[in-house]
Order: structure tokens, then C-alpha cells, then sequence
């Protein structure tokens, strides 16, 4: 785990070196191959569909706050903004940077956060609208500065970045909705050049781009799909691409011993937990020891070691960086005989049969074999796990609540939030009691008034500290009562890049795979 | 000729029209795609008006009328996920897939052929024994794992082609080799088989009887009697080719129509697996066509018989 931590704390010493030094910047030149696993589909933000989207649509578009290397928030296209109380209700006052330009040329204004709102909460348009769901109106005051009127308090909005993304106004009106998905505009520091479906991304710097200090210093960008892990690699060992995403797990430790090569890493956004029906009566789940004696059951850190060869970090519901941070709240430990002996608690001497669906299809890093591992632990102790595997479309509907029916025993599944972030968002969806149509418990299968009250409650407040506190409680009660699933660990993504890169990782938008600082070394 | 043709074009016709239907049903039992495009807080009014607007609500068969006239007409509606016209994300990946398994299938020929031929001239020899040895492997290693070998050894070890990607003839050389490989044993099985029984025939005695090189009699008269066996297996593989290319396609990183399908598939994008399976459904009716029709070169009997 120290590894990881290594690399942050050199990216954040060498930001703050680059920040120093570069105030007047070299015009970018060169040319440079990446390489991604992953693809997008969408690279309009309003009509993204999945986390995966952002890689490349976060090289593109840009947000009012972000964090920066170190996971601090920094205020980026917003100068400065302020919560501030309107009668009761809460409204967000926002000033933004001036000089903030888009690639086509037009000047970045309220108008354009005006825009982006509107389509963003348009659920005919965009799958985020329940992000915007508080929101009363939008007011602009003047063209650098704009109030969002809430109907009620709204936390997830500030926990996350403000949500909106600055569009161009200017950009869709003249070209239309179909265009301006294809040909993105955005203010960031990568123009988009083309795209070919399945094969790469091209991207130019951006010579007007409003920060000086933080970009990128090579002109050309080429970002290769490269699904397979060993094609990659392979890619990366001839040559054909000076910088990879997603090193396997497997590889890490060979990839640090490379000459020339720099290896870093970081956690991933993504939380894996095992879902578990609390919901049903009938199925042993319901009773808080079957939940306590699954929790005690398995070895995470064993997995973590063996299966992941050490690429992923265990925590108890918040992990360091988020806020609500806990660091005396402890996972469960492994223990199998106080498993054994709480299910002979709840009436389950000799164990039970349940169904355990896992995620066949690839997403995080062996999710397949992590989930396999949990459910032989699970089994071992008297949890007698009939294991489904599903392939992708079939597991992200059937952790759905809107659909007919709902999981019956344990679920192999994840939540994401960004990093730094923080739980309220996510544990609406998979904490809170599912209430139709609401957008509250769309994949939960748990209910427990106590922890509803909370949450909404979290989500009504919009103060950082009082956050705070409200999520260490939330964590402590949902750890105690394994509320929500059993959280698991958090998988590490490495990167490797040539010596003749130059690179710091920007964390969210794109989970670190932000390129706003890569260069070739002069 | 003509009317052996048309008959089979009808026959052709009709296996499309299934393969549509099946596919069509299928893609609809496999699952709802509604849950993937709507946001977390979305009301049955918002659900059943999507529905509305992407026909989902229609019966089946008149979801699949709907479908199919629209089809005719070249329109196979707009992908779920990537918003743009399902056709058009087909039949801009096709060329790569067919080119790919053109090439896959020309590898296996060029392998298959003289190992096949020398096999059944001098059985128990060691290019016997090398075939048998050759086909085992064959059928033994998958695909993805001989392209993994290739990238190894090609790509990272001797540098003399590339890992990934799709260009140049350098570039296809391993994904053909990776995609050809299985059918390879196969076909070198058909051949040898073949050409025992054809070596074994009376005219190819009197053939030698009357002094015949037997070079001669090898690879002109009996290669071309036992060629249609194999060119009845070659209509099989080139169709299980395109269809299969997927795995080879996710290896390589070949931007094919393959990886296209199954991952929509995964996201139950059904205009895109409609039209790729639809597609799919075609080249495979033609293929087999081109089959039929050669077998009338290769054997003039059955040309008469026509």
C-alpha cells in the first residue's frame, strides 16, 4: 500500500515544482502515443452513460471546482463561489474566472453554465438529471457570475464539484445536438481532433488555454484502445506507445523493475463491496448476525494478497482522502469461528443455501476472481454460495431496484464516487430503503429507518464539517450493522510511462486519468 | 444454371429472414435496455414514454414488422449507446472483419493444402507426422492464446511486427495467423483424407499406368478431385470467421465488427447487434453461395448436374 502513497506524494511535490517554475510556458511541441483499456461512448457529458466516459471527455471538458494531484479541491473555472442562505433555502454563488476560453474561440460566461444546467437536468437528454433534481432555477447576474436556487439543501452538489460542466452555448446552437456530441468544444486544456470508434482518440493542445502553469507541454496526442492487458503491455514493452493505463496487477511488480520506466500508483474511485438482501423476511440476510458472521468470514486481505497480488487497499466505508475519513473505524476482522457461531446465533447451525451472482465480464482488475474468492470464504464458514456468473448488461440491470424483482442473495457490485469525494451520493443509492421513482436505494437492497433519516439528512446539508460528521456516523452505524453490503477494498490502478514522459496525475475527472500535465522531456 | 441460382438466392433468402427473427427474439429475451439509458430517479411516465419512443412497447411482432420494413429500406434504427445510425457502426467496422478473416482464411489454405497433400502421398512419413502433430496443436491452442504467443515472440521479442492495431499488411499478418490457426488442423485432415481416397481411385492408377509425372497426377488431378470436401468446409470456416473474430479482434485491438457486437450485446444495444447479426447472417448466405458455385468449377459432374 506504501506505494501508492509514494506516488502521490511525488506527484504532489512535482506539481508544485512545475507550478513554481513554468510561469511563462514553452509553446507545446511533439507528438505522443498513449495507450487506454477502456473506450467511451459518449463525449457529450450531459449524455455520458458511464465512469469511462470521463477519460475522455475530461480531457475536454471542464468542471468549476476539481481536486488537485495532492486530492485537494481547487477552485478551477469558478474564481470563487460561497453557499449562502436565501430565505431558508440554500443558493450557490458562483464568479467565474475570467479570460476562460473554448477551443472554437468564444468566451466562457454564465450563459454557458446557464446551458449546461439546463441540459443536464433535461432527462430526455441526459442519464445525470437526478443530479439536478434540488435545483429551483438557475439566475445569472451578470456574464462572470451566476446563483444556483436550491428548493432544498443538496450536499452531493458541493461534494461533487459543483456538478456542471461549462458547454458552449455558442458551439450547440450553431451546430446542433448530433455535432456537438461528435466534435466536442470544450475549455480544457486538449482540443479534440478525431475519433475512430475501437481504435484511438486524437487531441491537440490547446494553445489558448486559460492556466499557463498546469498543462500539457506536447502538441499531438494519440490515445489508443487497447482492450487485451498483454496487448497493451506488449505495446507499451515495443515502443508503439510511450505511456499505458491499467498495468495488470499481475505485471506491476516486473514493470517497476524496467529500466526507463516509471511506474505509479493510485486508487481507483471505484469501491467493491458484496451486496446482500436485507430486505426479505425470508432470506438469512434479513438478520443483522447472518450479515455480521459474512463479514467476519472473509479473509479481504488474504484476497487482496493473493488474488490481487497486493493491487488494492482495504478500508471500513470511507477511505482515507474522502471526507468523513475515519481512521480508528476498523474493517471486520477475519475470523471464521465467530462467523460459525453467529450463524448458530441466528438459527443457522449448519448454514444455508444462497444464490451469489458475480460479474463475469471484465471491469476492475480480476472483479471475476475477487468475487469467486469471497464466495468460496463465504461458503467455507456454512454460507453455501450457488454461484451465477452474469456478463456485464445482464449484472448492471439485475442490481437495479426498477426493474421486476430484486437480488436474492449476495451480489458482487461496486459504488464510485470520485477522489476526493464524498459517500452521500452513493450511499443514497445502495444504503437508503428503495423508494420508487426518487432516486433513493436504486440498488439497495437494505432498509433501516435510522440510517434513511441520516442520509437525507446528509444529503440536506451543505456544510463541509457538519458533512463530515454526519458521514463518520452514517460509516459507524453501516459497519456495525453491515448495512448496504459488505465493503470490501478499493482496487489500485497503475500506470507506467516511458522516461521521456513527463507526467502527474490529475485525479477526478477520469479517475487520475486526467492528462492536464504530459509532456515529452525536453 | 440460372435456375439453380435463383433457387439458391430463395434458399439464401429465406435462412436471412430466419436468422433476423431469431436474433430479433433472442436480443429481446436477453434483457431491457430501459434501466441502462435512464437516470437513477427515473418515473414510470419517463420509463413508459422511452419506451414509447423507442417502440419497446409494441408487441413483439410488431416490433420486429416495424424492424424489418425499416430494414429493407436500409434504416436499422439509432444505437442506444453510441447515438448514431446502427448501420453506420456496422458497415464501418465490416470491411476490417472481412478483411480479417480473408486473410485468416487464406493462411489456413496456404498451411493446410501441402501439409494435407504431402500427408496422404507418403502416409507414416514425417510430413505425416508432422500434419497429425500440427493438427492436434491446432486444435488444441485457441485463438487467443496463439495471438498472445505471436505479440510475444513478433511483436516483444524480435520487434518485427506490430502488437496492436489495424494498418498496413505488418499489422494483419498476426491477427491472421491467430484467427486461421484453429481451422488449420481441421483442414489438413479433409485434405489428407481426401487425397488417400483419391490416390486409392482407378483413374488416378490408370493415370499412372500411362506414365503420368506424379507430380502431375498429385497436384493437378487429384488436389482438384479432392477439393470439394474442403471447399464445402472453407464456406463454414469463412462464415465462423466473421461471426468469431471477436476474440481475435480484442487481442489485437482490430477495430472489426466483432468486438462491435458483443459489446453491444453486453449493453443490449439491439439496432447494433440486429444489424451486425444481420450482416453477419449475409455473408454467410454468400459465402456458402460462392461454395455452391464452385463446386462446379472445381467438378464438372456436378456443373452438368446443374
Amino acid at each position: 500500500m506504501s506505494h501508492w502513497r509514494a506516488s502521490l506524494l511525488a506527484a504532489l511535490l512535482a506539481s508544485g515544482a512545475v507550478g513554481a517554475v513554468a510561469q511563462t510556458p514553452k509553446p507545446a511541441t511533439g507528438n505522443l502515443t498513449i495507450a487506454f483499456a477502456a473506450e467511451a461512448t459518449m463525449l457529450d457529458p450531459a449524455k455520458s452513460a458511464a465512469g469511462v466516459d470521463q477519460y475522455f471527455f475530461g480531457q475536454i471538458y471542464e468542471q468549476l471546482v476539481r481536486p488537485d494531484p495532492s486530492l485537494k479541491k481547487v477552485n478551477w473555472l469558478a474564481e470563487s463561489w460561497s453557499v449562502q442562505d436565501d430565505g431558508g433555502k440554500p443558493v450557490i454563488d458562483v464568479v467565474l474566472r475570467k479570460g476562460v476560453k473554448f477551443h472554437t474561440g468564444d468566451t466562457m460566461t454564465a450563459e454557458d453554465f446557464a446551458f449546461a444546467y439546463n441540459r443536464l437536468r433535461d432527462n430526455k437528454v441526459s442519464r445525470w438529471s437526478h443530479l439536478q433534481a434540488s435545483v429551483e432555477s438557475f439566475e445569472i447576474v451578470d456574464p462572470y457570475h451566476f446563483r444556483i436556487h436550491f428548493k432544498q439543501g443538496d450536499g452531493s452538489y458541493v461534494a461533487d464539484n459543483l456538478q456542471l460542466w461549462a458547454m458552449s452555448k455558442a458551439y450547440f446552437d450553431k451546430v446542433g445536438d448530433e455535432e456537438f456530441g461528435k466534435t466536442p468544444i470544450g475549455t480544457g486544456p486538449w482540443k479534440f481532433v478525431s475519433r475512430t470508434i475501437k481504435e484511438d482518440l486524437k487531441l491537440e493542445a490547446f494553445d489558448d488555454y486559460w492556466n499557463p502553469t498546469q498543462r500539457p507541454t506536447v502538441k499531438n496526442l494519440t490515445v489508443k484502445i487497447i482492450p487485451e492487458d498483454l496487448t497493451r503491455v506488449a505495446a507499451f514493452k515495443t515502443g508503439a506507445v510511450d505511456w499505458i493505463d491499467a498495468v495488470p496487477p499481475a505485471l506491476v511488480e516486473e514493470f517497476k523493475k524496467m529500466p526507463g520506466v516509471t511506474v505509479a500508483s493510485y486508487v481507483s474511485p471505484n469501491n467493491m463491496y458484496i451486496a446482500m438482501d436485507a430486505i426479505d423476511e425470508n432470506v438469512p440476510m434479513h438478520d443483522v448476525r447472518v450479515r455480521q458472521a459474512a463479514a467476519h468470514a472473509v479473509d479481504v486481505d488474504a484476497i487482496i494478497k493473493g488474488v490481487l497480488f497486493g493491487q488494492g487497499v482495504r478500508y471500513a466505508e470511507v477511505g482515507p482522502g474522502e471526507l468523513g475519513y475515519d481512521p480508528d473505524l476498523k474493517p471486520y476482522p477475519y475470523d471464521p469461528k465467530k462467523a460459525r457461531a453467529l450463524l448458530t446465533e441466528a438459527g443457522f447451525p449448519r448454514g444455508f443455501d444462497i444464490p451469489c451472482y458475480n460479474l463475469t465480464s471484465p471491469r476492475e482488475p480480476y472483479q471475476k476472481e475477487m468475487g469467486e474468492a469471497v464466495f468460496a470464504y463465504l461458503t467455507a464458514v456454512g454460507i453455501r454460495c450457488k454461484v451465477q456468473g452474469q456478463e456485464y448488461g445482464a449484472w448492471i440491470t439485475f442490481g437495479r431496484r426498477d426493474r421486476p424483482g430484486h437480488i436474492d442473495g449476495f451480489y458482487s457490485n461496486m459504488w464510485g464516487h470520485g477522489l476526493p469525494g464524498d459517500a452521500g451520493t452513493a450511499w443514497a443509492g445502495h444504503v437508503h430503503t428503495y423508494v420508487p421513482g426518487a432516486g433513493w436505494g436504486i440498488t439497495s437492497v437494505h432498509s433501516d429507518p435510522e440510517l434513511d433519516a441520516l442520509i437525507e439528512q446528509l444529503k440536506a446539508t451543505m456544510d463541509t464539517q457538519q458533512r463530515d460528521a454526519l458521514i463518520r456516523k452514517i460509516a459507524r452505524i453501516k459497519r456495525d450493522r453491515v448495512a448496504g453490503g459488505l465493503t470490501t477494498y478499493r482496487p489500485v490502478v497503475t500506470f507506467a510511462w516511458r522516461d521521456n514522459v513527463t507526467f502527474i496525475a490529475w485525479p477526478t475527472p477520469g479517475f487520475w486519468r486526467n492528462l492536464q500535465q504530459i509532456g515529452l522531456k525536453q | 444454371m440460372p435456375r439453380f441460382l435463383l433457387h439458391r438466392l430463395l434458399q439464401g433468402l429465406v435462412s436471412i429472414v430466419g436468422a433476423s427473427i431469431v436474433i430479433f427474439l433472442i436480443a429481446r429475451l436477453s434483457g431491457d435496455p430501459i434501466l441502462i439509458l435512464l437516470p437513477n430517479d427515473a418515473s414510470p411516465q419517463l420509463i413508459a414514454e422511452t419506451k414509447r419512443n423507442l417502440g419497446l412497447d409494441l408487441p413483439l411482432w410488431h416490433q420486429y414488422l416495424i424492424f424489418a420494413w425499416n430494414a429493407l429500406g436500409g434504416d436499422f434504427g439509432r444505437s442506444y449507446r453510441w447515438q448514431m445510425p446502427a448501420l453506420q457502426l456496422i458497415l464501418d467496422r465490416l470491411p476490417a472483419t472481412i478483411e480479417l478473416a480473408i486473410c485468416g482464411l487464406v493462411f489456413s489454405v496456404a498451411i493446410a493444402v501441402p501439409v494435407g497433400v504431402l500427408s496422404a502421398v507418403r502416409p507414416g512419413g514425417w510430413t505425416d507426422r508432422f500434419g497429425r502433430v500440427f493438427a492436434m496443436l491446432g486444435q488444441a491452442m485457441p485463438a487467443f492464446w496463439v495471438g498472445l504467443l505471436l505479440i510475444l515472440f513478433f511483436a516483444v521479442e524480435l520487434n518485427w511486427l506490430p502488437a496492436f492495431g489495424y494498418g498496413g499488411v505488418s499489422h494483419i499478418i498476426m491477427p491472421a495467423i491467430a484467427l486461421g490457426w484453429y481451422p488449420v488442423a481441421a483442414q489438413t485432415r479433409i485434405v489428407r483424407s481426401a487425397m488417400r481416397d483419391v490416390l486409392d481411385s482407378d483413374h488416378i492408377r490408370l493415370s499412372r499406368a500411362l506414365g503420368t509425372p506424379e507430380h502431375w497426377i498429385v497436384w493437378k488431378y487429384a488436389l482438384r478431385n479432392a477439393a470439394v470436401p474442403l471447399l464445402t468446409m472453407l464456406g463454414v470456416y469463412f462464415a465462423a470467421m466473421l461471426g468469431g473474430a471477436f476474440v481475435v479482434e480484442t487481442i489485437f485491438a482490430w477495430p472489426g465488427v466483432g468486438r462491435t457486437v458483443v459489446e453491444a450485446v453486453f449493453s443490449r444495444d439491439f439496432p447494433v447487434v440486429q444489424a451486425g447479426v444481420l450482416f453477419t447472417s449475409i455473408l454467410f448466405v454468400l459465402s456458402n453461395l460462392l461454395v455452391d458455385l464452385a463446386y462446379g468449377i472445381v467438378d464438372p459432374r456436378i456443373r452438368a448436374d446443374r
